[in-house]
């Protein structure tokens, strides 16, 4: 190949490759554009050559692109622009006029030093490489990765759900066979205390009448012009059995006996409430601001002299619910807030309705509930009372009430600043048990 | 890899391309930009990673790489702090504050202009030509330790050159870290040869 035909292929191909090609001077003027450039430009050669780039095409970043081609003549170095950063340079049309893409061509751009033999920068040579194909692909492929992005979070969301309702499950599923265990239970002890209470209170009254027997045969013979004889034998045994004592004992031991057998009582008929056998409650809509008050008036004696109580009722509407049950949860926190404080402090019973359920709150200024604690409060049998002096099963039987509700029981709880337990319950049921009832 | 008098003489020619890259950086921001001496190190992969992250004392670090091919072949990578090169803004033409597209187009105009800077002097002085691919962002505030992993990397030894640029008035600060594999390395040392040949 000859020298010229060499160049002329040269000159062939630059002009006719599929990547916009041209070249300024240092002082912007063009002076090479190629055939890309001319059709999508709308610009022929002829109408480019020797004008200045920036007043042909006015929309051209001026400042910016000046002083990077500025650089590349300085540096005598490449420089570079991509469509991801700068879309386009040149606003064209795209490539695909049929199948339709971007609003305008996206394109990368390499600044080509074109020196001289003496290492001089004469022009700029500027190759325009249409990119609309990679950025639409790209920007497809970035939808797909936020779309499984999104759908990512979204199972994440659902598997913490998940988490939860597994949680509760066990809760209730826990509460469930104690309740069995319970409800066994408390029917085989309730019998035996029955016929205890009852010989017990027999038992009373004939202690009383051998008291009053004996002191009938003391006064009568205290009495006596000639005491009967023989008695020594009779006092000295009256000694020996410390009877006076006895007189005394006797009574305190039957009361004793009495108040445990209550307690017993009472543990039994909270099992039973845990257990809650009591198929007889009906659905009814309620005002839970009197059930509140009727509970108040009942525990007032066990809150009186610990704590104040501040009502921060809100507007609430008749909410339907088994209101005998709801009680007893409101009572069951109200005492737990009352025991809570140690001193004195305040109790603060707060309603109102948020997004379309009803909550009650009961907050006290008592001790609070260590952490450790705060996962096992509605277990059953879970108390950190002293012996004695809790079941272990308010909060359990409380958690079951307002489960059976369809609402939740919440609590909230700083150490030594006190804790807010709160009742959310639906205003209206859509449990079936509802509709069975109200039938 | 290289020997006492081949790594001499890649000092001096580092030496002599920083200051003229230098002088040139400083034509293009109109300000005198400080350059420390060319450090040079060969390192295996396994060291790679951890000389880099003690390179950049910054907890989030973004970094831009850019070919360069000719006889001399490798990669620069460019590493920047917290601050990047938003400061610079303006020296490169942009008009507004930049927005998360302009820094980054910003921070590929810089890179360029350091690499092709620092790699055209040290090309000079071989008197071979060079020539660049268009720089891509490598990481964008990642943390320092996580911008590369011995384990991806497919050479067992490197050859390293580090300078690190300051631009006072303007907060700038980054460092310019020049690699060669091990291949390279060979024809680098030829280059070095040739170099020294002429001195003698």
């Amino acid at each position: 190949m000859s020298g010229t035909e060499s160049l002329e292929m040269s000159a062939f191909i630059v002009d006719r490759m599929e990547v916009g090609i041209f070249a300024v001077d240092s002082t912007m003027r063009v002076v090479l554009w190629n055939r890309f450039m001319a059709t999508y430009s709308g610009q022929s050669a002829d109408d480019m050559l020797g004008r200045n780039l920036f007043q042909m095409f006015p929309e051209l970043p001026a400042k910016w692109l000046e002083k990077k081609i500025r650089n590349v003549f300085m540096l005598k170095n490449y420089a570079f622009t991509s469509w991801e950063q700068r879309p386009y340079l040149f606003r064209f049309s795209h490539s695909r006029p049929v199948t339709g893409g971007d609003e305008a061509m996206q394109q990368s751009c390499t600044f080509l030093p074109v020196k001289n033999r003496a290492d001089q920068v004469r022009f700029v040579c500027v190759n325009l490489f249409d990119c609309t194909d990679i950025a639409l692909f790209q920007r497809r492929l970035q939808g797909t990765v936020q779309e499984l992005e999104r759908e990512k979070e979204a199972q994440r969301r659902l598997i913490v759900k998940l988490e939860d309702a597994q949680g509760q499950l066990m809760q209730s599923e826990k509460l469930a066979s104690i309740g069995q265990l319970a409800a066994g239970v408390a029917h085989e002890i309730n019998n035996p205390i029955g016929f205890v209470n009852s010989n017990l209170g027999t038992l009373d009254n004939y202690v009383r009448d051998l008291l009053r027997l004996l002191d009938a045969y003391e006064e009568a013979s205290s009495k006596a012009v000639a005491p009967p004889p023989n008695l020594e034998p009779v006092a000295a045994l009256k000694q020996e059995v410390d009877f006076n004592f006895l007189k005394d004992d006797v009574r305190c031991l039957l009361s004793e006996s009495k108040e445990g057998l209550e307690r017993v009582k009472k543990i039994v008929q909270d099992l039973k409430d845990f257990a809650r056998v009591d198929p007889t409650q009906e659905w009814l809509w309620t005002d839970l601001h009197k059930c509140l008050d009727s509970t108040l008036n009942v525990v007032s004696n066990e809150i009186k002299y610990k704590a104040q109580v501040v009502k921060h009722y809100g507007a609430l509407p008749q909410v339907e619910c088994m209101p005998s049950q709801l009680n007893q949860v409101f009572m069951n926190l109200l005492v737990n807030a009352a025991q809570a404080i140690v001193d004195k402090g305040v109790i603060t019973v707060s309603t109102g309705v948020s997004d379309g359920w009803a909550w009650i709150s009961v907050a006290d200024t008592g001790s609070g509930i260590d952490p450790e604690n705060i996962k096992r409060i509605f277990d059953p049998f879970f108390t950190t009372k002293p012996v004695g002096r809790g079941t272990g099963l308010g909060l359990s039987v409380s958690y079951s009430i307002v489960a059976k509700h369809g609402g939740r029981l919440e609590v909230e709880s700083e150490l030594g600043k006190g804790t807010t337990f709160s009742v959310h319950i639906p205003i209206t049921q859509t449990h079936p048990d509802a509709e069975a009832n109200a039938v | 890899m290289l020997n006492q008098e081949q790594q001499e003489a890649l000092q001096e020619i580092a030496n002599i391309g920083m200051g003229q890259a230098g002088s040139s950086i400083a034509q293009v921001f109109d300000h005198f930009v400080q350059l420390s001496i060319p450090r040079i190190l060969i390192l295996g992969a396994d060291d790679l990673p951890s000389a880099l992250e003690k390179l950049v004392n910054a907890d989030q670090i973004t970094a831009v790489r850019q070919a360069f091919h000719g006889r001399l072949r490798g990669e620069a990578i460019v590493l920047f702090g917290e601050q990047r090169c938003n400061d610079l803004a303006d020296l490169l033409g942009y008009e507004h504050t930049p927005d998360h597209v302009n820094e980054l187009e910003l921070l590929l105009d810089v890179t360029n202009i350091l690499v092709g800077a620092c790699l055209g002097g040290i090309a000079a002085q071989l008197r071979s030509e060079i020539g660049f691919s268009a720089p891509s962002l490598m990481a964008d505030r990642v943390p320092a330790d996580a911008l590369l992993r011995s384990e991806d990397l497919s050479w067992s030894t490197a050859l390293l050159v580090e300078v690190n640029f300051r631009l006072e008035q303007r907060s700038f600060a980054c460092h310019l870290v020049i690699l060669m594999a091990q291949e390279e390395i060979r024809v680098m040392a030829l280059a070095l040869d040739r170099f020294l040949e002429t001195y003698k």
